[in-house]
């Protein structure tokens, strides 16, 4: 629509919009990136060790097929921030490798402003960075400030430049009297942080971001949390995170991913995941007195009892009968309906997806 | 080049906490043959590994073997008479096979690094509060490692000895024969001691790498694995000789191609003897002494 | 995005100066072993024993014959400048693509390998040079201190146009070794860790170590043109050493031609090797 817009405003009035820069904003408001049933299998070498056994596997070797990956689609607009969710080896870290042009995909298209990121270019590997919450790119036994030097002449930036952004990264992170610390003296948290530097020194566009912040502490954490969404809300810039905490996700994305057996599962708001994935609700009763009457489990499953009050696990799409027949037989003091929390829901949803997935291998006469 | 001779069986891995519960709930003989039995069961998995890495060794013996071919045409066109030190060709070509040999059975990969880092780490007070003897409790594991070695290596050095075979001048007499076991045997347990006395410097400098580098070139060079020592002129030769160091690898195979013989094959395994001994005592010595220390400093 | 709507200096360069990036690994390499300085100067101490004692065991040698290898030329201090040749070559591959190489394979198993692909730098050129053993070096300087020690003792003195070569053919037997070392390295991607396969390169390169006249008989032959030809290792120091060493003859001119052909052809080699590597590199997970 933004594209129509704008081409009828350049069609009206010709000598303001000059062809050209028409085409630039149309360029800049269509999607950055663009993915189309992108697939990735591994063959999974039934591998040992040493000379004599990799030389006898050249000839004669075991595999399976692992898919990682098995075709997904998606359109991130340019400054969205992006969470993706799913289990470990839901095909997460595999998307995002991908997007960096690490690896090659099976199947399918991707383009990262208008790069195939796999085909390794310098013009696109200059645009986007690539932060993994569990390997680092500093030197570890170096201080921080001289790996920023090697980046500054790798993705040649302008010393001026260079300069205004580290000084600026490092004071809204706070970690100036770490600069001339070797990297290995550094706490995980001072870690992660000066790894985020080190990929935002060349002002990428497109920022990729693997678990930036597992096994830090909570103070750690919501330092970096909060850094990012300033960072990104100023810069602009697209972000896509995969995150196992719920904490990180609700804090920064609006727009939610999810992605288990190496399919996309849901692909929209934190609160929507509720309304969509979850089939029940749980009501919370309070009875008069020390009573808790009997007979309750027929609305549903009945999860906690503790007099006077009791949790039941009611099925959404009978919700309103249920509640209408138990207020109709007892007398209650104070009752409340609530949604399961979202750990539990995405929880169910994980288990769910591997058991279809179970059903599908055993199906199939492979 | 040096680190060439790099470890083909791992460091005492029976050491650990596995290797204890057997010693104390079992007599001794059932002891050895589990931790005989577990060495076997986890080398051999790696046996085709193994067997290639032991015929690899053998690689740079060639290069050796035409090195000393041109050698020896130089020196037969210079002096008619083509021998160097008392060695013709054959022989030389024969020595350097037979050090293998010895090597096989005095080196030990890792067990003085190996000490020193138990000391380093801590590990070491298992054997302080346990009634289990460090030092035997090694040399077990050792003997284990170097048994299963051997079931593994005898293939390939079999096959390189017989396609060498026309380097021999056939074999030695009987008692010649028996004389170079024996000092193999105690070249294994010299090997052992010696290498177990310098681990428990441990004790003493917390980084030993250093003097074990010194010590590992110098039994490289003087142990006679990279030349007959008798090559050697006038004061280095009663230099090297006076070191245990000859009988490593030069000993066993010159006994072997009959350079030492008679009254003078006697005395020197005697002193082989003497110098297993020596180390033996050292060995319990220096860990007597190294536990005092370590203890009057609370580990 | 900030950035680029401001408008800029000049073209924004499409590639970073390499030499300079260079220089920051060398410079990088230095500070890290400046900050293990007793570390440092143990490993200089037991290089330069272990090459003193090496030394040593040719003097020995020298003490029973006049030459190696009869008519062969190679006199003590012919023998001496090929040490020295040797003790180049290897210091310049230990101190610089050695480590490289090693922390390659490891990079592969480990998947660190990742941020090596997303600069914006030729990826060999990243990998090859990163990490400089600078204490490899005093072995270069021993070998300078050897060779004009030696061509102080030979009775002729080589020629400008020997003078000249010299370094070309060095860097031809760097580039050889360096070829054949992470061509080796980067196998790691199909063949996983292969502690076997630098045992077999120490091995391996032990070849080169001598002149290549003494490969001579029914095995020394076919030996010799294997390792001239298929795995041109002996030409790594031979030629450069022969060079040096020995008097200019037209004979040795072939030899001379074929080691530049060799130098390039291992290094596109390499190349190759290293891309289709890279292709198939799969990012192994943390």
């Amino acid at each position: 629509m933004a594209i129509i817009e704008i081409e009828g405003l350049a069609k009206s009035y010709p000598a303001a919009f000059p062809r050209r820069s028409a085409i630039l904003i149309i360029l800049s408001l269509m999607a950055i990136i663009e993915i189309e049933g992108l697939a990735k299998s591994y063959r999974v070498y039934q591998k040992q060790e040493g000379l004599l056994a990799s030389v006898k596997g050249l000839f004669r070797r075991a595999y399976r097929d692992v898919e990682a990956l098995r075709g997904i689609d998606l359109r991130v607009e340019s400054g969205e921030f992006v969470a993706f969710l799913g289990p470990n080896g839901a095909g997460k870290t595999t998307t995002l490798k991908l997007l960096s042009g690490v690896i090659n995909p099976t199947r399918g298209t991707a383009r990262v402003m208008g790069h195939i990121p796999w085909r390794r270019e310098n013009a696109y590997r200059r645009r986007f960075a690539l932060v993994m919450g569990q390997k680092n790119q500093l030197w570890w036994d170096l201080p921080a400030q001289e790996s920023f030097r090697l980046h500054q002449q790798i993705y040649c930036i302008e010393p001026a430049q260079f300069e205004r952004r580290r000084d600026e990264l490092v004071d809204l992170l706070g970690v100036g009297q770490l600069l001339a610390q070797p990297v290995r003296e550094l706490s995980l948290g001072e870690r992660m942080k000066m790894e985020l530097i080190a990929a935002l020194l060349h002002s990428p566009e497109v920022l990729f971001l693997d678990e930036p912040t597992i096994g830090l502490d909570v103070v750690a954490q919501h330092k970096i949390q909060q850094f990012l969404r300033y960072y990104q809300q100023q810069r602009k810039m697209t972000v896509l995170l995969t995150s196992h905490y719920m904490k990180d996700v609700a804090a920064l994305c609006r727009r939610v991913v999810i992605i288990a057996q190496g399919q996309m599962m849901y692909d929209g708001s934190l609160t929507g995941i509720i309304d969509r994935f979850s089939s029940h609700k749980i009501i919370t009763l309070v009875f008069p007195g020390d009573q808790v009457p009997k007979g309750l489990s027929q609305f549903g499953d009945v999860l906690e009892e503790q007099a006077p009050k009791v949790k039941l696990r009611v099925d959404r799409q009978v919700i309103a009968d249920s509640l209408a027949a138990i207020l109709a037989r007892h007398t209650i003091e104070d009752v409340s309906v609530e949604d399961p929390p979202l750990e539990e829901v995405i929880a169910e949803m994980f288990s769910l997806a591997s058991e279809q997935a179970g059903a599908a291998v055993v199906k199939s006469p492979v | 080049m040096g680190n060439a001779q790099t470890n083909p069986y791992g460091s005492a891995n029976l050491s650990g906490a596995a290797g204890h519960a057997i010693l104390r709930r079992r007599g001794p003989l059932v002891i050895w043959w589990t931790i005989l039995r577990i060495s076997l069961e986890e080398r051999l998995v790696y046996r085709g590994d193994f067997a290639l890495g032991t015929l690899m060794r053998f690689l740079p013996l060639v290069t050796q073997v035409f090195l000393w071919g041109a050698i020896f045409d130089a020196v037969g066109a210079a002096t008619g008479q083509p021998t160097v030190a008392g060695y013709h060709y054959g022989e030389m070509v024969a020595y350097y096979l037979l050090t293998q040999i010895s090597r096989a059975f005095s080196s030990m990969p890792g067990l003085a690094s190996g000490i020193a880092l138990q000391i380093r780490n801590g590990e070491i007070k298992k054997f302080l509060v346990q009634p289990v003897d460090l030092v035997g409790f090694l040399l077990l594991g050792r003997i284990a490692h170097k048994l299963v070695y051997y079931v593994v290596a005898v293939g390939p050095f079999a096959l390189v000895f017989f396609l060498c075979r026309g380097f021999f001048s056939g074999w030695p007499e009987p008692t010649i024969l028996l004389a170079c076991i024996a000092s193999l045997v105690m070249s294994f347990l010299l090997g052992f001691f010696l290498e177990a006395t310098l681990g428990m410097l441990g004790f003493w400098f917390l980084e030993v790498s250093s003097l074990l580098f010194v010590y590992m070139l110098f039994s490289f060079f003087f142990s006679g694995h990279m030349f007959p020592i008798d090559m050697l002129p006038g004061v280095w030769a009663t230099l090297v000789r006076s070191t245990p160091l000859q009988y490593l690898a030069y000993f066993p195979a010159a006994v072997f191609l009959g350079k030492i013989q008679g009254a003078d094959l006697v005395w020197g395994l005697s002193v082989q003897l003497g110098w297993v001994l020596f180390f033996i005592v050292a060995s319990r010595v220096t860990f007597y002494l190294g536990v005092k220390r370590y203890s009057g400093f609370g580990g | 995005m900030h950035d680029k709507l401001q408008p800029r200096a000049g073209v924004q360069r499409v590639h970073p100066s390499y030499l300079r990036v260079f220089l920051t690994f060398a410079r990088n390499s230095l500070v890290r072993d400046m900050t293990f300085r007793s570390n440092f100067i143990i490993e200089c101490v037991s290089s330069l024993s272990w090459m003193a004692m090496n030394l040593g065991y040719y003097l020995l040698i020298f003490q029973f014959t006049p030459t190696i290898g009869q008519d062969s030329g190679w006199g003590k201090y012919e023998f001496f400048a090929f040490l020295a040749t040797t003790l180049f070559v290897n210091s310049l591959v230990q101190a610089f693509f050695m480590p490289n190489a090693e922390e390659f394979s490891e990079l592969i198993r480990t998947g660190g390998l990742d941020f090596a692909l997303l600069k914006p730098i030729d990826t060999q050129f990243l990998v090859s040079l990163q990490k400089i053993d600078w204490s490899s070096l005093s072995n270069f300087l021993f070998a300078a201190g050897l060779l004009a020690f030696s061509l102080f003792n030979l009775t002729y003195w080589p020629t400008l146009v020997q003078i000249v070569l010299y370094p070309l053919y060095l860097a031809c037997g760097v580039a050889i070794l360096y070829s054949l070392m992470i061509a080796l390295a980067a196998t790691s991607v199909w063949l996983g860790r292969n502690q076997t396969l630098y045992e077999f390169w120490f091995y391996i390169t032990n070849f080169s170590r001598y002149p290549m006249d003494i490969y001579q008989g029914t095995i020394g032959t076919p030996l010799r043109w294997f390792f001239t030809f298929i795995i041109p290792l002996l030409i790594v120091v031979n030629v450069p050493a022969q060079l040096m060493a020995q008097p200019l003859e037209t004979q040795s001119w072939p030899l001379a031609i074929f080691t530049l052909f060799a130098a390039v052809g291992c290094l596109w080699g390499s190349r190759v090797i290293f891309s289709r590597a890279m292709l198939s590199y799969r990012s192994a997970s943390s």
